[in-house]
C-alpha cells in the first residue's frame, strides 16, 4: 500500500520508499521514492528523487530528480531539475535550473 | 457560512497518515492527528494516535495519546492508552496513565507502569494551599 502523508504530520529526516508516496504535509529531508506526489498543503525542504513521476502541487525547496516531473499550477519550486520529460502548468511559482536528460543517469539509482 | 465552513475543512483533517509496508523513515515524526505505521522507522514518534501495524516497527520513544502495538517496537511507550496485539513485541518499558490492555500471545520485555500526572499535580496544589492558609493563619 503506497504511504499517504497527511497535512497534520510532520517529519524531519530521510524517507526511502519502494513504493508511491503522496504528501500533503511538511517533510525535512530528502525523499527517495518509486513515485512522489505532493499535494497543495505539501512543503518539502530537500531534495526528491524518484524513478517515475514526481507530481508537485506544493512547495519544494530542493533538487528534484525524475523521468517525468509535473508542477501543478499551485506549485511553488526552487531548485535543480533533471528529468526527462517536463510538464508545467499555468500559475507555477518557479525559480529552478532545469536539465533535460537523454538516458537514465545513474543519479536517479542511487 | 461558507468561509466558516471551509475554515473547518481545513482545520479538521479527515483519515490518517500511513506509512507503507516499503517505507524507511529515519528521524522524528510529529503528528497532530492519526498515524498508522506499516513500514521501518528509526527516531522519535509523537502523535495523538499511533498505530504500529503488523509489518510495521519503531526503534524509538513513543510519546502519544494512544498507542496501538500490533507489529515491533523497541524503545520506551509514554501514552495514555497503550493496546499490545496478540502478535506486538515491546522491547522497552511502558508507561500509561488510564489504560493498558495486552491480548494473549504478545512479547514483552520491560517495566511497565501506570503513572498519575493528575493526582501528583493535585497533591502539589493541595500543600500550596495549606502553606497558604498557615501562612495567613500565622
Amino acid at each position: 500500500m503506497p504511504s499517504v502523508i497527511l497535512r497534520d504530520t510532520k517529519l524531519q529526516g530521510n524517507i526511502i520508499e519502494k513504493d508511491s508516496i503522496t504528501i500533503d504535509g511538511i517533510i525535512v529531508g530528502d525523499i527517495k521514492a518509486e513515485e512522489v506526489i505532493i499535494n497543495e498543503n505539501g512543503i518539502i525542504t530537500g531534495s526528491l528523487t524518484a524513478d517515475n513521476n514526481i507530481e508537485v502541487g506544493g512547495q519544494v525547496t530542493g533538487d528534484l530528480s525524475s523521468d517525468r516531473i509535473h508542477l501543478n499550477n499551485s506549485a511553488k519550486v526552487r531548485g535543480k531539475l533533471s528529468h526527462r520529460n517536463l510538464v508545467v502548468d499555468e500559475g507555477a511559482q518557479l525559480e529552478i535550473a532545469s536539465l533535460t536528460r537523454k538516458k537514465i543517469t545513474n543519479n536517479n539509482k542511487e | 457560512m461558507f468561509f466558516k465552513s471551509d475554515k473547518k475543512s481545513q482545520d479538521q483533517v479527515h483519515g490518517f497518515s500511513h506509512l507503507g509496508e516499503n517505507l524507511c523513515f529515519e528521524g522524528e515524526i510529529d503528528c497532530k492527528g492519526e498515524i498508522e505505521i506499516a513500514g521501518k522507522v528509526k527516531g522519535n514518534v509523537r502523535a495523538k494516535k499511533l498505530r504500529i501495524l503488523e509489518t510495521g516497527s519503531i526503534k524509538g520513544l513513543v510519546q502519544a495519546d494512544d498507542v496501538e502495538v500490533l507489529g515491533y517496537m523497541v524503545g520506551n511507550i509514554e501514552s495514555v492508552n497503550i493496546h499490545v496485539g496478540n502478535k506486538g513485541v515491546v522491547r522497552g518499558d511502558l508507561r500509561f496513565e488510564s489504560n493498558l490492555s495486552i491480548l494473549e500471545g504478545a512479547d514483552i520485555f520491560g517495566h511497565v507502569q501506570k503513572n498519575k500526572k493528575e493526582k501528583a499535580k493535585r497533591s502539589d496544589t493541595d500543600k500550596v494551599k495549606y502553606l497558604e492558609h498557615n501562612k495567613i493563619a500565622s
